[in-house]
């Protein structure tokens, strides 16, 4: 008998146990196991107080309870720091401000849960024995850490929306402010080409060279602030997806930026792709414009390519420019960050190449050589 | 009182007369030969407000009735209200603001079959905790078919449950006399009502080795329930009785369904009554509410359905202690009630659960 009974003792454990831990989630975890522990040992309550600051906070209950909660001060219960695992008390009265509902006669545990609190049952009867008590205490030790789990995973969850909120408020500010800037460079040229046509001859051939070198600064700016604009759109507008044949679009981009004579592109077979056709008109752009701009040789040649290697595939743009030193492999795609004083560069080129990759779940590398030219290689996997 | 009348105007003037400006609860026996959509909508016209459930049977008395109407006043309705979509598990339950120095008493008509009854339990208690005792039973036909079965005002519902929060104390007993023949078990693994695994292994294979050695019957492809009905599952309780579950039929993987949720890990064993157990228990769950009480105006018993399906002729035995004992103590008290799917209170005034083939009696002061 006293066997079976020890068994029983077990298995109820083995019970008890298996109700933590199946979710992160604080309420729910408490729910799974403290209504469990409620029903099968006949309690009437459980709740948990937290120190939070210099107070203590109810932070589960059940019943929910009726008591408004007061503003309960750690000083004032400075009995609960002795408990090392736990107590039980006959009377409470001491103890009403802690608990959610109007105590009676009965039985209170108290269980440490360390940095999460304490732990209070309550039986209206008086079934809540040492020996009971002492037997859970290695599962109440068990929810313990698992609350610890749930507060850190609560935490983490916390601080991911605060990161995702300050992206958000992040790119909302700098498009706000590029689009704003935009309206007064407007202003400044046309201002300066009526100055110039106006006051041709009082400026004279100097002066007139002085607004042209103004104007291009301006170009400059202007080009710096569509970048940024581009830049900070390229998290907006996920309904713009449609099927996109590579081969047409590179024609299209090749057209429009008239390389040099002396400067060959190939394009190979390229698939069709399903995303918004301007992020990735502009990718494309900025890796041809980054490799015209840097392509040093009398017989320049671009090749873009892409190799199906059996898994989702890359897309490779290679020239034969001046290559890229290693040690700035990762500075060339960071925001204004230039490699040499060039004037028609922003600095935003490709880091707008890389945030569009990485918009579409990709990722972007490159092998380079100085002196002999340059390999970007980069993935596209939600567009395929 | 019993209504055993089948015109809807007589059974109107009847609840109205008995329950004159205060609220009806209505149970009725499901073989009665009434439209119910009718009544619930001429009593709405009538001004009565009411709630109620269509049970198997009704009890009125020393009587089982399959045919019948049986009214009780709701003295002193503090709150009457339907929880809808039980078995999604997504619903709220009303504010109540319940005064500490009255005594409460929570009564609730629950579709029987609906899935999730425990959680709406849980939910209940967890909201109004010790503010007020708990009871009541689950309604539905003794085909199984689910169907709308619980009803208030606002209409006839399946998957929902209608609640009375009265302000007025009650005295409750539970009981149920099945005993320990195996065990324990580990459910390791269950879905809802479903039994899919005990001790890792097919649940059938180790019910049937308990209850055909204790019973010397063989279980064949049409005796489940025959044999079943006598061996129920018992959910573990520290200090207190079990509860029950009952093992209904076996699904075609010979899994174990039954009434009332189980969960992983849950520990069971097999239980097995007799009549005088039964009865035995029946008269205890009296008593106990019998000597709590002091001065009780009605009696509501709620029993379940398979007890009668077990104890058979017997049963008139079991709710003759029932009775008896409540009148030996209490002789004006009015004795009404349901045979019903399931079972509702607070054990000891615990935490709440969905019992089956238990008594539940509560004396209303």
């Amino acid at each position: 008998m006293k066997t079976e009974h020890h068994i029983l003792d077990i298995l109820q454990l083995h019970e008890y146990g298996m109700a933590i831990g199946q979710t992160l989630e604080y309420k729910k975890s408490c729910d799974l196991f403290l209504t469990l522990l409620l029903k099968r040992k006949n309690l009437n309550a459980a709740w948990i107080i937290e120190k939070q600051d210099a107070q203590l906070l109810t932070t589960y209950a059940i019943p929910i309870g009726n008591k408004p909660q007061p503003r309960v001060l750690i000083k004032d219960f400075e009995m609960l720091d002795d408990i090392n695992d736990h107590l039980i008390l006959k009377s409470f009265d001491h103890l009403q401000e802690l608990t959610p509902i109007t105590l009676e006669e009965g039985r209170l545990a108290i269980f440490s849960l360390k940095e999460q609190g304490y732990l209070f049952l309550y039986s209206k009867k008086d079934n809540i024995s040492s020996r009971d008590m002492a037997q859970i205490q290695p599962v109440i030790d068990k929810f313990c850490v698992h609350l610890k789990a749930c507060n850190a995973f609560k935490e983490q969850e916390n601080l991911l929306k605060d990161l995702e909120a300050q992206n958000q408020e992040l790119s909302d500010y700098a498009h706000m402010v590029s689009h704003d800037l935009k309206s007064p460079l407007r202003s400044i040229e046309a201002l300066l080409s009526w100055l110039k046509e106006d006051y041709k001859e009082a400026l004279g051939a100097k002066g007139v060279q002085e607004i042209d070198h103004i104007g291009k600064h301006l170009e400059k700016m202007e080009a710096l602030i569509t970048g940024i604009l581009h830049y900070s759109s390229i998290d907006r507008d996920l309904s713009k997806q449609r099927p996109i044949d590579l081969n047409l679009l590179l024609d299209e981009i090749v057209g429009v930026l008239r390389p040099p004579h002396h400067i060959s592109v190939e394009v190979q077979k390229l698939p069709t792709i399903t995303a918004d056709r301007f992020k990735i008109q502009q990718l494309f752009q900025n890796l041809l414009t980054n490799a015209i701009v840097n392509l040093d040789k009398p017989q320049g040649h671009i090749e873009i390519q892409f190799e199906n290697d059996g898994g989702e595939g890359h897309f490779i743009v290679s020239d034969n420019g001046k290559g890229i030193n290693p040690s700035y492999f990762n500075k060339i795609f960071e925001i204004f960050q230039k490699l040499e004083n060039n004037s028609t560069s922003t600095g935003i080129g490709l880091s707008i190449v890389k945030k569009i990759v990485h918009f579409y779940g990709g990722n972007i590398w490159l092998e380079s050589e100085e002196g002999v030219g340059t390999r970007f290689f980069f993935t596209l996997p939600d567009t395929l | 009182m019993l209504i055993t009348k089948t015109t809807i105007t007589d059974i109107v003037t009847a609840i109205s007369s008995h329950v004159k400006d205060k609220a009806a609860l209505i149970t009725i026996a499901e073989h009665t030969e009434i439209d119910l959509e009718h009544l619930v909508k001429a009593l709405k016209e009538a001004g009565i407000p009411f709630m109620g459930g269509l049970f198997p049977k009704v009890i009125h008395g020393n009587t089982i009735l399959d045919k019948g109407i049986v009214i009780n006043t709701l003295d002193n309705l503090e709150s009457l209200f339907v929880i809808k979509g039980i078995s999604t598990a997504v619903f709220d339950i009303p504010d109540f603001d319940f005064n500490p120095n009255n005594d409460y008493s929570l009564f609730t008509y629950v579709d029987g079959l609906t899935s999730n009854i425990s959680n709406y339990l849980s939910a209940l208690y967890i909201k109004y905790g010790m503010q007020t005792n708990y009871l009541g039973g689950g309604a539905g036909s003794l085909s199984l078919e689910q169907k709308p079965c619980v009803f208030t005002n606002e209409g006839i519902f399946k998957d929902a449950a209608v609640v009375a929060i009265l302000k007025m104390a009650s005295r409750i007993g539970v009981r149920h006399g099945w005993k320990k023949v195996g065990g324990p078990f580990i459910v390791t693994k269950a879905d809802g009502n479903i039994i899919k695994e005990i001790n890792w292994k097919n649940p059938f294979e180790v019910y049937r080795q308990i209850v055909e050695t204790h019973s010397g019957r063989v279980f064949t492809d049409d005796n489940f329930f025959d044999i079943a009905k006598g061996y129920p599952f018992g959910i573990l309780k520290e200090d207190a009785e079990c509860v029950v579950r009952d093992p209904l039929m076996l699904n075609e993987q010979q899994e174990l369904v039954c009434v009332g949720e189980l969960e992983d890990n849950m520990l069971v064993d097999i239980l097995h009554g007799n009549t005088t157990s039964l009865i035995e228990a029946a008269r205890t769950a009296t008593y106990d509410s019998v000597t709590q009480a002091s001065a009780p105006k009605k009696a509501i018993i709620i029993d379940c359905i398979s007890r009668i399906l077990f104890l058979e002729e017997d049963f008139d035995r079991e709710l003759k202690a029932i009775t008896s004992t409540i009148k030996e103590a209490f002789p004006e008290v009015s004795i009404g009630g349901a045979l019903t799917l399931g079972e509702i209170s607070s054990y000891g005034e615990g935490f709440l659960e969905f019992y089956n083939k238990t008594t539940v009696v509560g004396l209303f002061e």
